[in-house]
Parts: structure tokens; sequence; C-alpha cells
């Protein structure tokens, strides 16, 4: 029996036409999508994300392409429109399609995205410009990003607070030695469902970092699921949400240690006011064989009102012996003591909070390498806080 | 008029009743220990002062500068020139010492109406007074209290005391976690801030400290009450005898 799926989801699957290379890729994630349907919160991972809910109200409406734009293609980077797919080069071919049928929602951006981009960077290219691209309107969409070998690049992905519903669907290939930086912004968008899910595989030696600002959707999930697939890859996550109103944001990671000496760090810092939801669900896996590998993970919540929720859920899965694991998860309010003392030296009690949201929020954004995109952060954590800390309906 | 005048106070925390009747005045001027045992209310009397939530006062009053003092936010009371040195100084990562004290001090002075200090001239003030303190430019830099020493914390908040001039400061054990260098160290910064306008409340267990901030009047505090007054040759009657002695012969 397939699941009831809404049109939104399933709308003209069987109806376009394409290459011969991409026909086994899209049959897989058509029928993930009809054995999964639309995630909604009886299924674990998905328990406070509900997906279906959410969509019911676009239950009439057919699946549409999200539109993309990147302002400038530097030097040393290839860009392909994927709505000629029919011309994809070589290396388009060799990767694209490939991590999508695991899960109904990339399955779904795989299988009705009519569009999308891929990009590629030249073995030991380094490039020094940032390749910008923003995500607007509603529908499905794809990306695919390849870093060669010794390659080094700076994406920084913005999703725009327009469209109704949204799913982004990217694949990231980083190669030997290779470095991607993704930073991601995702502004306050209260009447927007958006969904995106990044498969990442990173390579011997290569690093793959992502530094997330999230100040949340009607409904907003991000999944990453990264496989450190040889000796030596890394990880390194780091991210802030800053809610308030009624916005809900969902960051879920899965972290997959599949070789030694592999090394993950992750810290994640939410801040919600209001009636807003933020979530953090962090599953590490390391397997069998994958020794010496190092994995740290810390995630922890701010509540700034009473009917502010956040859920944080770790979780470790070890079959290797030999490995180092942390991790750390706490959701509280501002510390009594300190507001005290700032209060005691004559700082207002809105200043002094303003102060130590500041500060809580700073150590996830502080070690951010490249100085631009910190401060841009920043930026749009500042421009945040003052909606999260509203403390009315 | 008297700048602190405590009378008949009973502080209740958490419903039990701390501070029984407590009468205390201190004038400007006037450097005034508060001395007695573990338990006896101390910390109370000093928290009640700076305005933390959850002491309630079910009897009594305290009087600062001819105002009720219960009226008043813990930053109102800061800004009007009430300082509490603390016992235990809060650690704040991710707020640098040196943004804690320019932030603070221009609220103080924005709340007052008087003129704020651009970033420039807070950094000079700071150093100024930082000298004498040993506080050092590397302290300033660091996150509030983040990795400080007892010694190190406890000098940051009498130059916080030097920076801030209030009217009345409160010195909740100050003492305690110092060795005899670090706390000659802080007495001197404390002596160098007596003046005529000033008055001071020093809170201790141990006579030690009055060895150093020789006090004009010491009250002994014991069950939440004051039980016996003196001058400050009182302080080596408690060492000599302890406390028990006195408290005992008041009840």
């Amino acid at each position: 029996m397939n699941a009831p799926v809404p049109n939104i989801f399933v709308d003209a699957i069987d109806a376009r036409s394409l290459p011969d290379w991409l026909d086994q890729r899209r049959a897989d994630a058509v029928a993930t999508l009809h054995a999964q349907g639309v995630p909604h919160r009886r299924i674990e991972e998905w328990k406070y994300s509900d997906l279906k809910t959410a969509l019911e109200p676009a239950n009439d409406s057919v699946a549409t392409t999200a539109a993309w734009s990147i302002d400038k293609v530097p030097r040393g980077v290839t860009l392909f429109d994927l709505a000629d797919i029919s011309s994809a080069p070589q290396w388009v071919q060799m990767h694209f399609g490939k991590a999508a049928a695991a899960e109904s929602v990339p399955a779904a951006s795989l299988a009705l995205a009519r569009g999308g981009f891929a990009l590629r960077v030249a073995r030991n290219a380094s490039v020094a410009d940032a390749v910008r691209v923003n995500f607007t309107t509603g529908g499905h969409v794809r990306a695919l990003i390849v870093l060669e070998d010794g390659a080094e690049l700076t994406l920084i992905e913005s999703q725009s607070t327009d469209g109704a519903f949204r799913n982004t669907g990217i694949e990231i290939v980083v190669g030997a030695n290779a470095r991607l930086t993704h930073v991601r912004f995702a502004q306050a968008a209260p009447k927007a469902v958006q969904v995106e899910d990044v498969a990442v595989c990173v390579a011997r030696g290569g690093l793959y970092r992502a530094h997330l600002f999230n100040a949340g959707a009607e409904l907003s999930r991000l999944t990453l699921r990264m496989t450190l697939k040889d000796l030596g890859a890394n990880a390194e996550l780091s991210g802030v949400s800053v809610l308030g109103g009624q916005l809900h944001a969902d960051v879920t990671t899965h972290v997959y240690h599949a070789a030694g000496e592999t090394q993950s760090v992750q810290l994640f810092k939410h801040v919600a006011g209001g009636k807003s939801r933020a979530i953090y669900q962090g599953k590490i896996t390391v397997a069998k064989g994958a020794d010496k590998s190092d994995s740290r993970q810390t995630a922890k919540a701010l509540l700034l009102g009473e009917r502010a929720e956040a859920d944080l859920k770790p979780e470790l899965e070890i079959f290797a012996d030999d490995v180092k694991c942390a991790h750390g998860a706490a959701v509280g309010d501002l510390d009594a003591d300190s507001l005290f003392y700032l209060r005691a030296r004559g700082i207002s009690e809105p200043e002094a909070r303003h102060m130590l949201l500041r500060a809580f929020l700073r150590e996830a954004v502080d070690g951010i390498e490249k100085e631009s995109v910190r401060d841009a952060i920043w930026q749009s954590v500042e421009d945040a806080l003052p909606r999260a800390m509203v403390n009315a309906l | 008029m008297n700048m602190l005048e405590i009378k008949n106070l009973h502080v209740a925390v958490g419903g039990k009743e701390i501070l029984k009747g407590l009468t205390l005045s201190i004038g400007a001027g006037e450097v005034h220990a508060v001395m007695g045992p573990n338990g006896s209310g101390k910390s109370t009397l000093a928290y009640l002062l700076a305005g933390r939530a959850g002491y309630e006062i079910t009897q009594g009053s305290v009087t600062y500068c001819g105002e009720d003092l219960n009226t008043l936010a813990p930053e109102e009371r800061a800004a009007k020139g009430l300082f509490l040195a603390m016992q235990y100084p809060v650690e704040i990562p991710g707020v640098t010492t040196l943004t804690f004290l320019k932030t603070a001090l221009n609220a103080q002075h924005r709340a007052r109406g008087e003129k704020e200090f651009d970033a420039m001239s807070v950094l000079k003030l700071v150093r100024k007074k930082a000298e004498a303190l040993k506080v050092s430019e590397d302290m300033l830099k660091r996150a509030l209290n983040v990795g400080f020493s007892g010694g190190e914390k406890k000098r940051l908040e009498i130059l916080q005391m030097a920076l801030f001039e209030p009217k009345l400061a409160v010195l909740d054990e100050t003492d305690s976690g110092l060795d005899i260098d670090a706390l000659k160290l802080v007495a001197e910064g404390v002596n160098a801030l007596r003046s005529p306008s000033r008055a001071m409340l020093v809170i201790t267990h141990y006579q030690r400290l009055l060895n150093y901030i020789v006090p004009d009047r010491i009250h002994v505090l014991a069950h939440g009450k004051i039980v016996a007054e003196g001058g400050k040759e009182l302080a080596h009657e408690l060492e000599a005898k302890g406390y028990e002695h006195i408290a005992g012969k008041a009840a």
C-alpha cells in the first residue's frame, strides 16, 4: 500500500523525459517517495516537525520548481544549469541524484524539481571569492556541489522568505584534501514551510565546514547528512537559531564516521522566545573499524518565555572500539546569578538580558574563521534578537 | 540624616525567616563592620541591600538616603550610588571585562542624566584605576571573571568600586579566599576610597580583614539580630572569646 501523498509532492512525477543515466536514480527516488510519503510526527526523525500537517493547506497545489540565482561565478568554478539535464557533463552524471533516495524529502526534490544548478571547483583550485546562491519562490529545487581533490571554496546560501513551500535538495562532494565552507542564512519566514536536505560526502583529508544562521519559519527543517568516507575526513558545524513569535526551526544532523581518524565537531546554540520552537537532533554513527575517530557535539538552548520550547536530542551509535565521543545538551533560562550581577552594576534588566543572550550566542559565531562571514552571521543574530526577546504573543 | 537606616528588619528567603529584627544605621564618612558566624544572616543582609530577587521584607524597613530601598530595582540602587562587592563574583563567558565595565559605568551615568563615556575615555579611566589594584591589561581583555583566581576576582570588584564611586559600598566577605598579600592589596584599595562623603559596610566572618580596614563601629550579627555593638576593639574580643560567648551573653 502506498502512503497517501499530497499533490505538491507527487504531481507530474512520470511526465518528464530524462536521460538514461538518471533513470534508475529517479526511479529509486519515486519508489522512496511512494513508500514513505510525506514525513509526519509519528516518524521518529520528524517527531518535532510535522511536515504533513504543515502542508495540508497546500494539498490542492501542484509541484513547481523553486528559482535560484548566482550573481557571479568566480574563476575556477564551473556552473551547470540543471534545467539542461539532458546535456549534463560527465561530472554531473557521475554525482547527481545519487544520495537522494534515502528519504522522501530529498527523493521528492530529485523526482520533482525541473531545475537547479551544479557547480564544480577544479582540482587544486582555491577560489578566493565566495559563491553566493539565493533560493527563491516556492517549489522543489536541486543543487550539486563538487570540489575536486585539493579544491577550496566558500558557498554562501540564502533561503529567501518568499514562497509557501520550498524543498531544497543539495548534494555535496568534497574531494581528497578539499575544503568547503558552507554558510547558510535563513531569515524569519513566518508564512513559509521550508525543508532542506544536504547530503555531504567527504574524501580522505577533506573538510566540510558549515556555519548556519536560522531565524525560523512556520516550519523549517534542515537535515544535514554527512559521510566521512575516508581516513582523516573532517566535518565542523556551528549554528545559531534565534526564534521569536511562533517560528519553528529544526536542525537535524547525522554524521557517519565511515573510516578511521575522522573527526567531527558540532556546536549549536538556540534562543527561543515567544511561542517558538527550536529543535536540534544530532546523530553520530561510528562504523565498525572507524578507529581513532573523534566526535564532539554540543547543543544548548535558552528559553525566553514560558511558552517557548526547545528539543535537543543527541544520539550516538558506536560500532568501533577505539573512539572518542563527547556530547552535551542543555536547555535552560538565562542564569539568574549573572542577571543579578549585571543589574547590581546598574545595567537595566532588558540590557542585561540582551548582553547575556549575545554572550551565549557569541560562542557559536566567534569560531568562524572568515571575518566577513563571521560579521554577516553576527549581524543576522543582532537583527533577529529583538524579535526573540519580545515576550508577547 | 543617616545614609543607611535599617529598622527592625525581618527578611524571609523561601518562606524561612533569616533576619529577625535587625537595626543598624550608618552615616556618611563612616565605616561599619558586621561580623557574624556562618548562617547568622550576613549574606542575606548584603543581597537584600543590593536588591536580589527572593529576599522578602516581612517587617521593618531599609532607608537609603531618605528613600525606601525596597521600592528600587537593583539597577536603580546602583545608579543611586549603592554598590555591593560580592562574595562570589559571577563568571560571564562571552562578555569581556572591559566591555562590561564600560556598559555598567555608562548605564549608571545615563540613569543619573550624566554624560556617557566613549570607548577611549573609559579605557583611560579604567587603566588609571586598574594599576593600583594590579588588574592587568590581560584581565580587562578576558571574559568577565572567567578563569580569574580568587584574588583577581576580588580585585576586580574593588576596581569596580573605584570606577563607580558609590556613596554606600557594601563589601560581602571580601576577605574570603584571599592570601595575606591579596588581602593587603584589596584593603589598600578600599582604604583609598574612604571619604567623608562615602559610607562603607564591611561584612566579614573574621577579624583579620579589620586589621587592615579599621572600622568606626562593629555590629555582631547572630541568628538574624544584632547581639552586640562596639568600637574596633570588639573585633579582638570576638577573636579571643568566640561568637558563642557574645551571642550567648546577649541571649
